[in-house]
């Protein structure tokens, strides 16, 4: 009697592993799954500022240029441009005969309703710095900030329907680098009226003018895409449908890769870096980003406003030791700030490049004595660093090499991303673990940031800087351009107000499958110029 | 037993308004803002943005604004998550965890007790050492590291399963509530096997079964009813743990919860969503306590008599 009790918990197991057995596998579906890491901030076009957002809007919308496979500008919305002699005003011509994807023709003007809108204070957007600071587009800042709401003092027009023109304050070569979808995705007037923002996110009201028009959007998991038969080279889009998936677990993202549930990851563990490197070596890429790191040094302290002192710190670093025995993320060590992102740039080397490591160490070991440190008075500071596993370990490692090659006492101080952000403002660090991901691939993005101006948060006075910003700011040309802004950057580096540590790479598993992936800096990979086989 | 529930609701509201005032003021004291950047845009448009979502208001004022929100069951605009409101955000991501979290307290339950009368009724049987490994390795293994041995196992190996996400199927289910259930069927079985040992010493149950009752009936309606008692005190606090614990699981398994909002939401110091869901998390935490107690005041006359 008592044995029916047994056999009942006996018969649930087996009926457990018979709900188990039969489960089918899964089958391939003709799905571009790509990764984004964490979840997309919005998708509304005017508002979205992070990366992964970023893939999506280039995939729905379209700018008035695109970028192509390997990051280069190219035509989008726009067929043609022009730029004025002074560089200071540029022309888009529209393609003819654009349409929405319910459509509607496109027209000039919703390019510009998309500038106004970014800009204006009451939609909240963070992206609006793109066209008073990256570019400085006339009458921009006023509106942003509120002073003005008279759109007709704006130097984003239409003229005609198939025309934009841009008037910018300074020439700015650079300016095709900011007009993809991520900044300047048109904006669809009547459907924005009838719906406000809250209609981006919906797919039975949301228009737009991309490759891909979105059919499912559920916040933490996935917004899915279909071709959009009603974009202008929908003829050569060749993947049907795309899935970007939330992969917030990074090893869980590589498992699904692994189990063919994602075709393209947003990351990979970087303890497995060297298994993949082994096991899948056509499918791994490890490229570098718009990403840089350095280690900044608070000039508000009195040991460390010794200019020596901060050079014997930057040179003890050995940062070829450093990538490829401590941290092992697939960074490229940096002796430089701004360059190696743009080939064009050729900019400045930091102090005591041209020497070896073993060298640069002597040098730095007599700067440190010279300024009065020794073993019996060792320098004492604080690293303070984000809590991410690599950054900690990057921290732990210079704090080691000062250690060894100096006698310098660093603690390594790991916070939470956002107290490391109030961290910086308060100025409560001797050493800030720092990094700045550029806007666009050139040295500008980076060395504008550094002005003592738009930057005070470093409290570098150094008005040469400035003035040497300002003169390249003038030039129409980008080769002139370059020229002077490597003039800034000796300056920048000179003063050794940071360490150049790394330029941080991005990191992918792209499966066989995928026909076209060609990774760039700037990270643009739109969905509609790969392939997918079956 | 109306006064009997209505103290125990009383005393909940107020347990639920201390956490959540508690957790509004500990919360702003964390370093760091929703739009603390390192890129810094200009101080008017910074301070624009801070004006929109009311972070420009003395504490006290966010504070009223947030009850005021709560009273009328608005809970405000997410910060991190620009186009959705906090109740968009719980509305999607509710269903998710709440699917999974009562699959799990379903399997954990019907299992765990199973093996717990199985263990009881033969003990130191087959079935009963099988039981209590499988509880102590329940118990004594983390969740996050069976979980990606199970990812592996059904998912990479033996291809069965989805790894991860939702494909809106029972397949993305299972792994899951497999594994949240897991540590709950070694707790509920061992909880049952005790129980049901001590019960079947009882002197009403031995009456029963001198006095010809067959041994199904003792069983079901003498020895359950009665060895069940604790179990149900545990299942209370533990569908709580349950629905609430699955953040880990969540993130692990990619499936689009609340809980991963949570942790998301406190990272980035995205106030309104934090809060939301702590008001939630607290409500329902204390509810299912309320629940408990009365069931067992149900099950047991002692506890619904006591002052």
């Amino acid at each position: 009697m008592i044995g029916k009790a047994g056999r009942m918990s006996r018969w649930l197991a087996g009926a457990t592993m018979a709900l188990a057995l039969a489960v089918t596998p899964a089958l391939a579906d003709g799905v571009l799954d790509r990764g984004i890491g964490s979840e997309w901030s919005s998708l509304d076009p005017q508002v979205n500022f992070d990366a992964a957002a970023g893939w999506i809007m280039m995939d729905a919308y379209e700018g008035l240029v695109t970028y192509g496979l390997g990051g280069g500008v190219q035509p989008g919305a726009a067929e043609s441009w022009t730029a004025s002699e002074d560089g200071k005003t540029y022309t888009f011509t529209l393609r003819e005969g654009l349409k929405w994807s319910n459509g509607d023709p496109i027209k000039a003007q919703e390019f510009v309703d998309s500038v106004l809108r970014t800009l204006n204070p009451d939609t909240v957007s963070e992206k609006g710095y793109y066209f008073y600071s990256v570019v400085k587009i006339k009458g921009a800042e006023a509106i942003a900030n509120g002073e003005t709401k008279d759109a007709s003092g704006l130097g984003v027009t239409a003229p005609d329907d198939r025309t934009v023109v841009i008037e910018l304050e300074t020439p700015a070569p650079h300016i095709l680098n900011i007009m993809g979808a991520f900044q300047i995705p048109p904006l669809h007037g009547p459907s924005y009226a009838a719906n406000g923002a809250a209609g981006f996110v919906d797919p039975a009201k949301v228009v737009s003018n991309g490759a891909y028009v979105f059919a499912e959007v559920v916040p933490q998991s996935h917004v899915l895409l279909k071709k959009n038969p009603n974009y202008w080279d929908a003829a050569n889009v060749a993947i049907e449908t795309v899935k970007y998936h939330v992969t917030e677990d990074v090893s869980t993202e590589f498992k699904r890769f692994q189990a063919g549930e994602i075709d393209i990851t947003y990351d990979i563990p970087v303890n497995q870096i060297e298994e993949v490197k082994a096991s899948m070596p056509d499918q791994v890429f490890i490229t570098p980003s718009t990403e840089t790191t350095y280690y900044s040094f608070n000039l508000t302290k009195p040991e460390l406003q010794d200019i020596n002192v901060r050079t014997a710190l930057s040179m003890a670093i050995n940062r070829e030791l450093l990538q490829e025995k401590i941290v092992k993320g697939g960074a490229i060590p940096a002796y430089s700030y701004a360059g190696g992102f743009d080939p064009a740039y050729e900019g400045p080397m930091m102090p005591g490049f041209e020497l070896s490591q073993e060298e640069r160490e002597t040098k730095a070991k007599e700067l440190m004595a010279a300024a009065g440190y020794g073993p019996d008075n060792p320098l004492k500071l604080t690293i303070v660093t984000t809590v991410a596993e690599d950054r900690v370990r990057l921290a732990q490692g210079v704090s080691l090499m000062w250690k060894q090659v100096l006698g310098v006492e660093a603690t390594v101080e790991p916070m939470e991303r956002k107290a490391w952000l109030d961290a910086f403002y308060a100025g409560t660090w001797d050493v800030f673990a720092d990094n700045l991901v550029g806007d666009f691939a050139g040295a500008e993005t980076f060395l504008a940031y550094m002005r003592p101006s738009a930057e005070p948060g470093y409290n570098w006075v150094k008005p040469e800087y400035d003035a040497q910003m300002d003169v390249a700011a003038t030039m129409p040309d980008a080769a002139s351009r370059n020229a002077e802004l490597a003039k800034a950057e000796k300056i920048l580096l000179d003063d050794v107000i940071f360490a150049p540590i790394a330029k941080e790479p991005l990191r992918r598993l792209v499966s066989p499958k995928v026909g076209g992936y060609t990774p760039s800096v700037t990270d643009y990979i739109n969905s509609q110029f790969l392939t997918l086989a079956p | 037993m109306l006064r009997f529930v209505g103290r125990r609701l009383w005393y909940g509201a107020w347990t639920l308004a201390a956490l959540v005032t508690l957790t509004f003021f500990v919360m702003r004291l964390a370093p760091g803002g929703p739009f603390s950047r390192n890129r810094k845009i200009s101080p008017e448009v910074q301070a624009n943005i801070e004006a929109a979502f009311h972070l420009d208001e003395p504490l006290w004022q966010q504070f009223a604004r947030f009850v005021w929100g709560v009273l009328r069951l608005d809970l405000g605009p997410s910060t991190r998550h620009r186009d959705y409101s906090v109740n968009d955000l719980i509305a999607s991501g509710l269903p998710y965890s709440l699917t999974i979290g009562f699959w799990a307290i379903v399997v954990a339950s019907l299992v765990g007790v199973a093996l717990g009368i199985a263990g009881a009724l033969r003990r130191n049987g087959m079935t009963d050492y099988v039981a209590g490994t499988v509880g102590v390795v329940g118990i004594a293994i983390p969740i996050f590291v069976i979980g990606p041995v199970m990812q592996v196992i059904f998912g990479l190996r033996l291809g069965w399963l989805p790894i991860g996400g939702w494909d809106g199927t029972w397949r993305s289910l299972v792994l899951p509530v497999v594994v949240l259930a897991l540590p709950n069927i070694a707790y509920i079985s061992r909880l049952t096997r005790a129980s049901m040992i001590e019960t079947l010493r009882e002197n009403y149950v031995r009456t029963a079964r001198a006095k010809g009752i067959g041994w199904r009936r003792t069983l079901w309606r003498h020895t359950l009813t009665g060895a069940l008692l604790p179990v149900i005190a545990y299942l209370g606090p533990a569908t709580a743990a349950i629905i609430t614990g699955s953040i880990l699981i969540e993130t692990i398994f990619a499936v689009p919860g609340i809980g991963r909002h949570f942790v998301d939401a406190a990272l980035n110091r995205d106030y309104p969503l934090v809060m939301g869901i702590t008001l939630l998390y607290g409500g329902m935490l204390i509810l299912f306590n309320i629940a408990t107690d009365v069931v067992r005041a149900i099950l047991d006359p002692r506890i619904r008599n006591e002052r």
